[in-house]
């Protein structure tokens, strides 16, 4: 009787994971399957014609895809280690320390996220003028800083916040600096989040385009760019190649955080 | 902090490392192929007439809204010296306001193809004087598309259309005014056929009581929506004929050819462009007032308005029509190919049924009546 | 000590404020400006006027779309990170960990694009069931309105919110969730008592953030449905692209950010009135 029920909740969670498989790699399956289409159109259910085409157009010597990714890349780590070397001060302040009009702060991180963006951009374009900074990679990663800040400063308060007082009581009683209590407990314990944030902000800065448009075109550009007009204008061949070709750092990263983070966080449990 | 410096730096490094020893950034409002026209081809060809020049190659994105961000981004650089743009590449609107506000440079005396372009649109853009300022790349024109398939005979006029529309319920698909200039368009040819004097929309003077005759069009139009489905964009029109969930709907004809050569539309495609007539618009070549390769730039110009790379580029390579006038590319061009531009919408039809879009401030009028009147 | 502890606070946060000010706070000043000066200038509301005229209809829409995808999005990655962190299975928490991720790397304007081709009538799901024989062809209907934003809005952030909540389920004691389980309680049951209610904070945070981001994205509401009618972000495009309305699209944009920093203070006020209890 326990075996069959047993049985019949496997049987079910199966159906449900497939469920949800369908339901998540539909849509990649369409990204896929167009990114090798060369014809597609009713009545077929299923590309006419299959082919490399248009990996052979996004990849074309005079197409710069290979450079644009590159510079795409290191904007987005470059635009991590900034945010992150903001967010982890300012989170663990928001989380624990007495600050006056906390709500405040925390609500004025969210603004850069929720305001829509061209307006601020075209501003923001006109001061970087006169500084004479528009069309750097410095320029692009304070953009993209700016922006994807709200999610490494909440998501860091969050996780300071989590972390338990008690931990950090015991240390500092047996005798650690406040300092050295931050490093060795407080902060390890809070890196999970912490470092979730990072790939948040490294995926948003991949994605961004409008800021990079006003302040960074055209000496520099990026892949997002490409994708923007491909997608925009419906080439669904080369934006899906695009896409799939902005994959790979994304994944890349999101793998590299993750190791580095098991061997952290392994090592601490229990010390 | 540290980390700030050594970005700077490194930076500066990037910024630093010259592409060339000239560079000519172009950047052009449409669609990828637009981008890449003067990627693949008129840049190398410039590139090899000019040694030591680098042609950059940026898109804003398609439709008005890329327009608007080359727009915006000269505005945040007036205080500047010079402009990160060299050409630009723009719609007839944001071309009006730009030469008003002095953004772009009067230029077209120093480029000896402007006099092969005579027709109204090389002047006149949505009422704003801008003869001088601007060269047209090409023109484009609004139709509809129907898959022949579904659709034996097509509706010729707007009054059919509505008819077949009402037979053939939500067969008829158009992206309403805020997914693209497609839509647009069929709703000011909508308002040419059924709102009264279509000539003084499209010629002014304008007169701000003109709009109160449009009652009975807008609401003739929100019944017809009841019928209608409404898409999500330019590409999502294409895009629904393409799996055939739509017959009929309004299209650009160069997205439309694009769209058929990337085999995104069955072959069995047509165009119809319906009477009285739709709109179309040319994209100009432009040269910011602030640019500091003007001469450079008016070369490039030169050569992408030449009868040759008309005929080459333009008509054959991506079947849209020429933006100097077609007498021009006689001889340059096999009659094939001249043809093809020609197979569901004959010269004739063009003539007669292609229009241009309404004055500014009549064009403000339609949307905002249309947001008032038929979308709420 | 406190005072010396606020003036550290302020120190450690003012880098990040300063960045925001400068390339965030100052810009926004001038869209201020422009949503409340009137055509003649001078202060005016005119500006919010016109927008709730034309687009009142639109402001609700978009509540209501974010919210519901909110909520489904909250629900999906409770199941997700619950099933990870509790699922007994390993093959099958192995195969959801492998796949519930991906459309985390997805920028909102593929996604869009995807599922354009995907939920349309004769779109890949549609012609999949079709195939499968799950449907007739006759059944099938078009989901590129409403129901087409949600699901791009759930299938794109819930990846998002399962992952803080996973990392922050898997740093719960673990201790505490087996005892329960001894004791008798069902998986579903420590679940919704034990866990959750330790992680309210990070899903809130997630589901913050989410509520935000899709307020502020233009791509999906353009590209997968039609325009009639639709969310503040295409009205805000449309004004500027159409009118070169900066007053009006600015005035959209105060109501979009009124509506973010009410989600914010939600939040944060549960939060300290927690605070305050403990």
């Amino acid at each position: 009787m326990m075996r069959l029920a047993s049985s019949l909740r496997t049987a079910l969670a199966a159906f449900l994971l497939a469920a949800f498989a369908f339901v998540l790699i539909g849509p990649l399956a369409n990204l896929a399957l167009w990114s090798v289409a060369e014809r597609w159109y009713t009545p077929y259910k299923l590309p006419v014609t299959y082919g490399t085409r248009y990996w052979e157009q996004v990849f074309r010597p005079t197409g710069d895809a290979m450079a644009s990714l590159g510079t795409s890349v290191w904007i987005a780590v470059l635009t991590v280690v900034v945010a992150l070397a903001l967010s982890i001060p300012a989170g663990y302040a928001l989380a624990r320390l007495k600050l006056p009009a906390r709500a405040f702060f925390m609500v004025l991180f969210l603004l850069p996220q929720a305001f829509p963006s061209v307006a601020i951009y075209i501003n923001v374009a006109r001061v970087f003028y006169q500084l004479g900074i528009n069309g750097t990679v410095f320029a692009v990663v304070l953009v993209h800083a700016a922006h994807g800040l709200v999610y490494s400063v909440w998501i860091a308060a969050a996780a300071f916040s989590a972390v338990d007082k008690d931990l950090e009581l015991a240390a500092r009683n047996i005798g650690a600096s406040p300092l050295r209590t931050f490093f060795s407990v407080t902060l390890p314990l809070a890196a999970p989040g912490i470092i979730a944030s990072g790939i948040f902000v490294f995926l948003e800065s991949l994605d961004e385009f409008t800021g990079t448009f006003f302040v960074g075109v055209p000496q520099v550009t990026t892949l997002p760019l490409l994708l923007y007009n491909a997608a925009m204008g419906g080439n669904y061949q080369v934006a899906s190649i695009t896409a799939l070709i902005l994959l790979v750092p994304s994944v890349l990263f999101m793998l590299f955080i993750e190791r580095f983070l098991r061997a952290d966080v392994l090592a601490k449990v229990g010390a | 902090m540290r980390l700030f410096t050594i970005a700077t730096s490194l930076a500066a490094l990037i910024a630093a490392s010259p592409l060339a020893a000239q560079t000519l950034n172009v950047a052009s409002a449409g669609d990828q192929n637009m981008v890449d026209y003067v990627k693949d081809y008129l840049g190398p060809m410039f590139e090899k007439a000019h040694p030591g020049v680098k042609v950059v190659s940026v898109g804003t994105g398609p439709g008005d809204a890329g327009s608007q961000k080359i727009y915006e981004k000269l505005d945040a650089q007036k205080g500047s010296a010079t402009t990160d743009f060299d050409v630009v590449v723009i719609h007839q609107k944001a071309a009006g306001q730009m030469v008003k506000e002095g953004l772009l440079s009067k230029y077209t005396a120093d480029v000896d193809t402007a006099k092969l372009a005579t027709g109204d649109a090389a002047r006149n853009a949505l009422g704003t004087d801008v003869s001088g300022y601007v060269i047209p790349m090409f023109q484009s024109q609004t139709a509809l598309a129907y898959n022949a398939d579904m659709v034996k005979t097509p509706p010729a006029t707007f009054a059919e259309l509505a008819d077949w529309a009402k037979k053939n319920p939500k067969q008829f698909g158009y992206n309403g005014i805020k997914g693209g200039m497609s839509g647009v368009a069929f709703v000011a040819g909508w308002v040419y056929a059924f709102g009264g004097d279509a000539d003084k929309l499209m010629k002014g003077p304008y007169d701000a009581a003109t709009k109160a005759n449009w009652d009975k069009a807008f609401a003739e139009l929100k019944a017809f929506n009841a019928n209608a489905t409404i898409t999500p964009g330019n590409a999502g029109t294409l895009d629904m004929l393409n799996r055939g969930e739509i017959a009929i709907g309004p299209v650009w004809v160069d997205m439309f050819y694009s769209w058929q050569a990337d085999g995104k539309l069955p072959p069995n495609m047509k165009l119809k462009l319906v009477s009285p007539g739709m709109p179309g618009q040319p994209m100009y070549y432009s040269i910011p007032e602030k640019s500091a390769q003007k001469k450079l730039a008016e070369a490039f110009i030169a050569l992408a308005t030449s009868p040759q790379v008309q005929a080459d580029g333009i008509v054959k390579k991506f079947n849209w029509y020429p933006g100097i006038d077609a007498k021009n590319l006689e001889g340059k061009l096999d009659k094939a190919a001249w043809d093809k531009l020609f197979t569901d919408v004959t010269p004739a039809e063009l003539a007669s049924n292609g229009k241009p879009f309404p004055i500014a401030p009549y064009f403000n009028d339609i949307l905002e009546g249309y947001e008032k009147k038929v979308a709420n | 000590m406190s005072i010396s502890q606020r003036q550290l606070a302020l120190l450690l946060i003012a880098p990040g404020l300063a960045l925001v000010a400068a390339l965030f706070l100052y810009p926004l000043s001038f869209s201020l400006i422009s949503a409340f000066t009137g055509p003649q200038g001078g202060v005016s509301l005119d500006a919010f006027r016109k927008a709730w005229e034309l687009y009142s209809r639109d402001m609700l829409f978009t509540v209501v779309i974010v919210l519901a995808s909110c909520l489904f999005t909250g629900l999906a990655a409770i199941i997700i990170a619950g099933t990870l962190t509790l699922g007994e299975n390993r093959w099958i928490v192995g195969t959801l960990k492998a796949l519930y991720r991906w459309p985390l790397f997805i920028p909102f304007i593929v996604a869009a694009q995807c599922m354009r081709t995907f939920l349309a009538k004769n779109g890949l799901m549609n012609n999949s069931f079709v195939a499968m024989g799950l449907m007739e062809p006759l059944q099938a209907v078009s989901f590129l309105d409403w129901r087409g934003i949600v699901a791009t809005f759930v299938w794109k952030q819930t990846p998002f919110v399962a992952l803080l909540l996973a990392g922050a389920l898997a740093a719960l004691d673990r201790a505490t969730l087996e005892a329960g389980r001894n004791l008798g309680a069902s998986r579903l049951r420590v679940l919704v008592e034990l866990a959750l209610p330790q992680v309210m904070p990070q899903l809130l945070v997630a589901l913050v953030l989410s509520f935000v981001t899709m307020l502020s994205v233009l791509s999906v509401p353009m590209m997968v449905a039609g325009s009639q009618p639709t969310m503040l972000t295409v009205d805000m495009a449309f004004r500027i692209n159409s009118y070169g309305d900066y007053a009006t699209a600015n005035a959209l944009g105060v109501v979009t950010y009124l509506l973010s920093a009410g989600a914010a203070i939600i939040y944060l006020k549960r939060g300290m009135a927690k605070e305050g209890a403990t």
